[in-house]
């Protein structure tokens, strides 16, 4: 269709080129050039958009992998692995030809939102966990739960939190693919001239008096901060506040009712301010300014996700990087119950192609059952796999670092489920940004963050 | 009394260097750390004085784009919208500011406030309208569905005007006293006189154009339409800024060089267009 498409164009330009003024041999010759342009970029426009079988159109962030291939084994790196398993689906179903729609991460959901708006989303897609509860009340996602088993996805085999993602209103939305949750990434050369490793494990902090003790430990010893993380750009430092708060059983809302301004989230952020105070942290780090303090050996803790696990290990091989000796831990416990932030990637089918479009709503499926069973592939990026199976399995075990911190899964919690949770983290960013940004106090900030999370909730 | 003159010419020289060389600095900057390893980048993005000086210095960001199979397609599409983005505001924009400058018919002031009211109404509060009609009309995904919402502008038309209003009316008098119409003096009086104007709304048009990014996201969807700002965006992973900076950089690099060749050929009415028009298109 394409192809003919372009052909007409190509056949209409070079009319018009034959047409206009033949004495002007000069201009021709120009005319036919830009013809020839054309010719060639809707040639190679038409050449990488074959069409065969049904299609399925997917959309996905994690960015482009353009030689990925089929061999999902040899895949590295969330772009190449996510695109060598759909490849690899592509290739052993003749029936169904599936068609990535990429798009950056940033700009992911405005995309999204906008194709949902116009009846036109792609027929499968990637989302977060928190996303779910926006969606669902709105009915766009197919609900797969009765459609699952048939398609040899087994929902008894996801965990839990896994389950919990994907739920809505007790119906399965979606197929989750990941936990991906806050860990303490440990410069180990660092813990260990503090004398803080024991048995080849770093000693944790078991409450914030132990925290502050550990940092001063560190500051003594090395002259580098306790701890870097995204403290001024992402979320990363509320996500922090939000593990520290759910650690003392206390939440930012429930049942509707904002919960911020209490004495719990006063203690998790003088815990944080603290560590400021003490400079044993530095609040003014951004993402990739935390994570070269880390690779730089200019802290001995960062907080950052599973995401970068693999590459972090990468970084501690590589000679020119301070880093050496790398190891990774769950969330410590400073309080009295073990938690930390986390969220998952799933897959999600809009409820109109459930509706309207059986074969391609089959197609889809196939292709999640497919990205489910390569679980243990998608876990290679550094994710928590979501399948009993993969998490018990050998395989699994044997991947880098993975045992250091397994009981992650265990321990991976989030905020209440809410449509408003995009503004509800801004809120949270921008009023805990303050405090250590800009010097705001904590109980005008919390009594802020309190009053507009709950304007939110009244919405 | 000549040596003073030198002193004073250096001395001003130097103060507007200074400021120019500050204002540099960030484009400098992106165009060393295009030329880092990302493997570096990762650990600092100021290796060799401040990272202004690309050393260890590699292609291979460069490299790693131009191999992408699609990127030469993502230029025409960017070069297709730009120009036909142009084209047709030229178009519009000429003849309505003709007409609301030079002609009289019923209901022009109500038209010419409607027109202008464009100026404040921001684009964001008709996207979703927008994006749905284009979807029921099959519009995206397309080179005139990436072009045509951006025909109406409303600034053109008002350069238009008054650069029309400013040309005195003898010169279309003598006109139609050689038996020239309305259209013929359009053409071919007004339309040569109009070339320095044009030439503001046509660069304004085509920069705004070649980086527009929000409608291309959400119209174009698929690889195949995308613009060169769009598919550029596009291969970033989702932690670029961090672990892939040296190729965020070459990709704004390689998004702005046809922008920069544009400057560097009409810098005169580019000024002027900026001064005119400041960057809403």
């Amino acid at each position: 269709m394409l192809y003919a498409k372009n052909r007409k164009l190509i056949a209409t330009a070079q009319a018009v080129v034959n047409y206009k003024d033949k004495k002007a041999e000069k201009v021709i010759t120009m005319r036919k050039t830009f013809v020839s342009m054309i010719a060639a970029a809707a040639l190679s426009a038409g050449a990488v958009m074959p069409a065969f079988g049904t299609e399925v159109t997917l959309g996905r962030f994690f960015g482009s992998c353009q030689d990925a291939g089929t061999d999902v084994s040899a895949a590295v790196g969330e772009a190449c692995i996510i695109q060598s398993i759909i490849n690899a689906f592509d290739a052993e179903n003749d029936d169904f030809d599936v068609t990535t729609l990429p798009t950056d991460w940033g700009n992911y959901y405005d995309q999204i939102i906008a194709s949902y708006a116009s009846g036109n989303p792609p027929d499968v897609h990637v989302m977060h966990r928190h996303r779910i509860p926006e969606y669902g009340q709105i009915g766009a996602l197919a609900d797969l739960t009765d459609d699952l088993m048939a398609h040899g996805i087994d929902p008894d085999d996801w965990t839990e939190s896994a389950r919990e993602a994907v739920t809505w209103n007790d119906r399965i939305l979606g197929v989750p693919m990941d936990l991906h949750a806050n860990l303490w990434h440990v410069n180990m050369d660092l813990m260990e001239a503090a004398g803080l490793v024991e048995d080849g494990r770093p000693i944790l902090p078991s409450s914030p008096e132990e925290m502050m003790e550990h940092a001063e430990m560190v500051r003594e010893a090395t002259g580098q901060y306790y701890l870097a993380a995204d403290f001024s750009e992402f979320e990363i430092g509320v996500r922090m506040v939000l593990a520290f708060l759910w650690q003392q059983d206390s939440n930012i809302f429930a049942n509707g009712t904002a919960t911020i301004n209490t004495p719990e989230a006063r203690n998790a952020l003088e815990l944080i301010t603290g560590l400021f105070d003490g400079d044993y942290a530095n609040s003014r780090t951004n993402y990739a300014d935390s994570q070269q303090s880390f690779l730089n050996g200019e802290a001995a803790v960062l907080v950052n996700g599973t995401w970068v696990v693999d590459f972090y290990a990468e970084q501690a091989a590589d000679e020119d990087v301070e880093l050496t000796n790398y190891y990774v831990a769950d969330f410590p416990t400073l309080y009295d119950e073990p938690a930390t932030w986390a969220d998952s990637h799933l897959w999600a089918i809009p409820a109109s192609v459930q509706r309207d479009d059986p074969e391609v709503y089959e197609g889809a499926l196939k292709l999640l059952a497919f990205i489910n069973d390569h679980n243990i592939d998608w876990a290679r990026t550094g994710h928590a796999a979501v399948r009993e199976s993969v998490l018990n399995s050998d395989e699994y075990a044997e991947l880098p670092h993975r045992s250091e911190y397994d009981n992650t899964v265990n321990i991976a919690r989030d905020t209440p489920a809410s449509a408003r949770y995009g503004a509800i983290q801004d809120i949270l960013n921008r009023e805990f940004q303050a405090i250590w940004l800009t010097g705001k106090s904590i109980d005008a900030a919390l009594s802020d963050a309190e009053e507009d999370v709950q304007s939110q909730l009244d919405r | 009394m000549k040596t003073m003159e030198n002193r004073r010419l250096a001395l001003l020289y130097t103060m507007l260097a200074l400021p120019a060389f500050i204002w540099l600095v960030p484009t400098l900057w992106m165009v060393s750390l295009s030329l880092q390893p990302n493997a570096l980048l990762a650990r600092t993005t100021s290796n060799t004085f401040w990272g202004l000086i690309p050393y260890p210095l590699t292609l291979d960001n460069y490299l790693n784009l131009l191999a992408h199979g699609q990127v030469h397609v993502w230029f025409f599409n960017s070069l297709v919208v730009a120009l036909g983005m142009t084209i047709g505001v030229l178009v519009l924009s000429t003849t309505a500011g003709y007409a609301f400058a030079r002609l009289n018919f019923v209901g022009k002031k109500t038209l010419l406030v409607l027109v202008l009211l464009g100026l404040m109404i921001p684009e964001q509060a008709v996207f979703i309208p927008l994006y749905t009609l284009f979807s029921e009309l099959g519009w995206h995904n397309s080179h005139h569905g990436l072009i045509i919402p951006r025909l109406a502008v409303p600034i053109g038309v008002f350069i238009m005007i008054q650069f029309f209003r400013g040309v005195t009316r003898d010169v279309e008098e003598a006109a139609r006293i050689d038996g020239a119409n309305t259209f013929q003096i359009f053409w071919h009086v007004m339309l040569p006189l109009a070339r320095p104007a044009m030439m503001t709304v046509a660069i304004l048009t085509f920069l705004y154009a070649w980086n527009d990014y929000l409608w291309p996201l959400v119209s174009a969807q698929r690889t195949e339409h995308f613009t060169i700002t769009l598919g550029l965006a596009s291969l970033q992973s989702n932690f670029a800024q961090s672990e892939g900076l040296g190729s965020v950089m070459a990709s704004g690099v390689i998004a702005s060089l046809p922008v920069v060749a544009l400057f560097l050929i009409f810098q005169r009415y580019v000024v002027r267009a900026v001064a005119v028009g400041g960057s809403k298109g």
